[in-house]
């Protein structure tokens, strides 16, 4: 499985990962939390290749495989797809051709039953499929995005903000979609999201990211549980003393 | 009386010293070489005539085996300027400048001529036979510029006046390509035929970077030319014979003597340049003049035949510097710009393998006269053993100066 | 008079409809304007020369094999240069071209000589069919031809072809297309390929009528630029119907209007399209976010 080792990425002379380490679970739905400019997208960046002679220093291994420092192209054909925050849909192509893109990389007739298996868990996009993606809202947008990267059959699939600028009740429908791929077809995921309520919902495991570190890893109960979570990306106040004070401002454990 | 000495003394020693008179060194001449220069378009639009240059240069080297010009040999410097006038400028700045030429022999094109007379006019630059008829360098005179090359508003008035006196045909349309070389000759067959009280039945501009000429032939045919005069670029008679082919537009052509290179014409035409008829400013390839058999010996000995063939434009290089090497004969070992132009001066009826070519003072057009030919056809055998059609020009008048 | 002026405009779009499309796919999927189009064509005519003069070849032998230098010269070109331009941006990449343009002129010149030759082809500009007053030649049937089925051809390929939409893709978001596992820069070797076979046929067809020397595409390729843009620059239909319409419009102002002032009115369509229509007169141009 894909393991991470001690990679630092720097975008010209900022460090962005400074040792990051992970090491996803085969079947498992994995999440990363954490606030803006954490350095969760730059991670997933880094996995796919998407930074130019990155990661400075460490290593990214899939099963016994050493993937890092190579073209992106090479690593998605390894069964790596990653929906990239803010979709990316190609906006000219039509929803048909916008999946049959992410098939671009497989032929034969399970392509024809994967394009099937799309259209039933977004029924929404079957309808649109002779429309131009541009012109679909950004919740179709999403969903052509995951759909199109299902279209890979991937391993590991990696979403970056999901929920992102979407209704809270797609931002459900969604997530629900990803919990049943998951379980349907064992897909391994890694999921970006500074949406924790959402993403603790259907993760298994969990790692907490701040300034390009991991802080904090444990199984979804665990994070949900756990009181540093539940104030700071949770948003559940810690009680109030019986008297009525508010207690001293919480400091982050991790610090 | 002491005072009286030094004065004395010291205007000896300054005659003696002028006596010694170290003459200054002229550019471009030293004792045994002469430096000549020449742009030529080897790339470009009008490269076909950039053989002529190439001519120049096949030409010197027969005359430095034969022992150069009053002992001294002539190093040729030949630069390629694409038809290009600011490429000419950059041309001539750096032969002057950098490699310090005498003067310039021949030289393509007009408008690249043009760009470079004010040059030439400033630093009294000796300059003999740009390879264009255009009227601009003998008109007015100019002191060390010498034309050779019957200039196109006279060829085009000889021609005019063949087509109305000795073909008889009366409608004549003018195709001419819209700069100085096409206008020159639209001048001169407006004048002729006005002479006659006639005039043009259609005048029609091409412009160079014209590639579909379809509506230029249908102004013709509607104006219901019989014969049409061509100054226009080689490519653009290929595609003006074609697309009249096509419309069913036969008249009878007439073209510049830039064009008559029959043997290249008849082919890039696809054979329908047989029949044209063209003025002419030298000998026949086919000619048996003794000098025009001593050139060909001499295209055969230095040539490259990968690039070049026997046709026209090459010799005509040859033809175009004739004079100025008779010039620089006839200036002696002291070669000077003063002593070249006074020998230029004395040419008169000067005979090469061209017309003949007078100067004067107050006199630069050197050529004033034209023949006749007309483009038939050869039978001849190419190396692998094809018949195939060749062209090749036919006499058909002696010289025709203007009158 | 009017009929025929038509139909020689149509003779004529259809060159430069070929040119417009061999500029647009290139412009569809890197956005960069190729000024060494014409030359690449140029030079694939000479090919296409010697093959048949010095080697003998038959027509469909030589015409093939031409085509396939063609393809791999435009492959080359865009693997050997325009890949390696560090940290591209359009304008460097289209001086590239600008670069390569006289790199490729400069070869011919040198290979084969500027003079003027003459094409050999089999079909004659000279075997001419009359409908009435008009005047058609073999020539201009077969150029019509093979531009209105390379056109199909190509609408095929971007349409229904997985090589072709993932062209599309690639140009719509390049990010995207490689998380796709698109090889991006294969499928910029295959748009060159492919726009330097279509500019290749326009020179088969150009240099019968004109004369084969290293400035036979100069002015197609002007033109075919500006019948791109009156198309819209990513239509291939708009480039072709761009193509048509410019050789229409020049030879109808030529027979009426002026002659004189007919090779400019191409550039006068240009600036009036740009001003009113800027995405061109058949595209419908998605707006893209940037």
């Amino acid at each position: 499985m894909l393991e991470v080792r001690n990679i630092e990425t720097l975008y010209g002379l900022v460090m962005a990962l400074r040792g990051v380490s992970l090491q996803l679970a085969e079947g498992r739905i994995t999440a990363v939390l954490g606030a803006n400019g954490a350095g969760k997208s730059t991670l997933i960046k880094t996995i796919m290749g998407l930074i130019e002679d990155q990661p400075d220093k460490g290593a990214i291994w899939l099963d016994d495989k050493r993937i890092d420092h190579r073209d992106t192209e090479e690593i998605v054909r390894l069964g790596l797809a990653f929906v990239p925050e803010g979709r990316q849909v190609f906006a000219e192509l039509t929803v048909q051709e916008n999946l049959a893109m992410g098939a671009y990389t497989r032929r034969g007739a399970a392509v024809r039953a994967d394009l099937e298996r799309v259209y039933g868990l977004f029924p929404r996009l079957l309808e649109r499929q002779r429309q131009l993606a541009g012109t679909l809202s950004g919740g179709e947008q999403q969903m052509l995005a995951i759909g199109r990267a299902l279209m890979m059959r991937p391993r590991i699939l990696f979403l970056d903000e999901p929920s992102l600028g979407l209704s809270p009740l797609l931002v459900r429908e969604i997530f629900a979609t990803i919990a049943r791929v998951n379980a349907e077809d064992q897909t391994t995921i890694l999921l970006v999201e500074q949406n924790a309520n959402m993403a603790l919902s259907v993760c298994h495991q969990g790692y907490v990211m701040e300034n390009g570190r991991f802080v904090l890893a444990g199984s979804a109960a665990e994070l949900a549980n756990d009181p540093d979570v539940r104030e700071f990306y949770l948003g559940i106040q810690s009680e109030v003393s019986v008297k009525g004070y508010q207690r001293y401002k919480r400091k982050k454990r991790w610090r | 009386m002491r005072k009286g000495l030094i004065l004395a003394l010291s205007l000896a020693l300054t005659l003696a010293l002028a006596g010694v008179g170290v003459a200054a060194p002229v550019r471009g001449v030293s004792d045994t070489t002469i430096k000549i220069g020449q742009w030529g378009p080897q790339t470009g639009p009008a490269a076909l005539w950039g053989s002529v240059a190439r001519g120049t240069g096949c030409y010197f080297e027969l005359l430095n085996a034969e022992g150069g010009v009053n002992g001294r040999k002539i190093e040729y410097f030949l630069r390629d300027d694409g038809y290009q006038p600011n490429r000419t400028k950059a041309v001539v700045k750096e032969l002057l400048e950098n490699v310090g030429v005498f003067g310039f022999a021949s030289g393509v094109g007009t408008s690249p001529g043009m760009a470079v007379m004010p040059d030439m006019i400033a630093n009294e630059v000796p300059w003999v036979g740009t390879a264009t008829g255009s009227t601009h360098w003998a008109f007015p005179p100019k002191k060390t510029i010498f034309a050779v090359y019957p200039n196109y508003p006279d060829e085009a008035a000889i021609l005019t006046n063949y087509i109305l006196f000795t073909l008889k045909k009366e409608k004549i349309a003018f195709i001419y390509q819209n700069d100085d070389y096409g206008k020159g000759g639209l001048d001169g067959a407006q004048a002729e035929i006005k002479a006659h009280g006639k005039s043009l039945v259609a005048e029609i501009p091409v412009e160079v970077t014209d590639t579909d000429l379809a509506s230029h032939v249908m102004k013709l045919k509607q104006a219901g030319a019989e014969a049409v005069i061509m100054w226009v670029l080689p490519k653009h008679a290929a595609i003006l014979l074609g697309t009249s082919a096509k419309l069913g537009f036969k008249p009878q052509w007439v073209a510049c003597s830039t064009l008559s290179d029959a043997p290249l014409m008849h082919k890039i035409t696809k054979g329908l340049w047989n029949g044209v008829i063209f003025g002419n400013f030298a000998e026949l390839p086919d000619s048996t003049s003794p000098l025009m058999v001593k050139y060909k010996a001499a295209f055969d000995k230095f040539a490259d035949k990968k690039s070049d063939h026997w046709g026209v434009f090459f010799y005509a290089g040859f033809g175009f510097v004739e004079p100025m090497v008779e010039g620089i004969k006839r200036a002696g070992k002291d070669l000077t710009v003063d002593s070249f132009v006074k020998a230029m001066e004395t040419l008169k009826d000067f005979k090469g393998i061209m017309g003949r070519v007078t100067y004067a003072p107050g006199e630069r057009q050197g050529m004033r006269e034209v023949f006749i030919g007309r483009c038939g056809e050869a039978e001849v055998t190419t190396p692998d053993g094809k018949q195939e059609k060749m062209g090749q020009a036919v006499r058909l008048s002696d010289w025709i100066a203007v009158k | 008079m009017f009929f025929q002026l038509i139909v020689s405009g149509i003779a004529i779009g259809a060159t430069y409809a070929l040119m417009a499309l061999a500029m647009v796919i290139i412009y569809k999927t890197s956005e960069v304007l190729n000024f060494a189009q014409g030359d690449m064509a140029m030079l694939s005519a000479f090919v296409a020369f010697t093959l048949l003069t010095e080697n003998n070849l038959g027509f469909p032998a030589a015409f093939a094999g031409a085509l396939a230098f063609a393809f791999a010269l435009g492959a080359f070109l865009e693997f050997a240069f325009l890949r390696r331009a560090k940290e591209p941006n359009v304008l460097g990449l289209i001086i590239i071209t600008l670069g390569l343009e006289m790199i490729l002129y400069g070869l011919a010149s040198w290979k084969w000589g500027s003079d003027q030759k003459d094409f050999p082809f089999p079909v004659s500009d000279f075997d001419t069919h009359e409908l009435g007053t008009v005047v058609v030649s073999d020539l201009n049937l077969v150029t019509l031809a093979v531009a209105l089925s390379l056109m199909l051809l190509l609408f095929v390929f971007f349409r229904y072809t997985k090589a072709g939409v993932a062209m599309k893709a690639t140009q719509q978001n390049e990010v995207a297309a490689r998380l796709m596992g698109i090889r991006v820069n294969r499928i910029l070797m295959l748009t060159w390929g492919i726009s330097s076979v279509v500019g290749a046929a326009a020179a088969f067809m150009i240099a019968p009528v004109d004369t084969l020397d290293p400035n036979l595409m100069w002015t197609p390729q002007l033109k075919g630029f500006s019948a791109a843009v009156l198309g819209g620059m990513t239509s291939l239909v708009g480039a072709v119907g761009g193509g048509f319409l410019l050789g229409i419009i020049e030879n109808l102002f030529g027979g009426y209007v002026s002659v004189e002032f007919k090779s400019v009115v191409a550039f006068a369509v240009i600036v009036v399209v740009l001003c009113l229509r800027p995405s061109g007169l058949f595209a419908r141009h998605y707006v893209r976010k940037v």
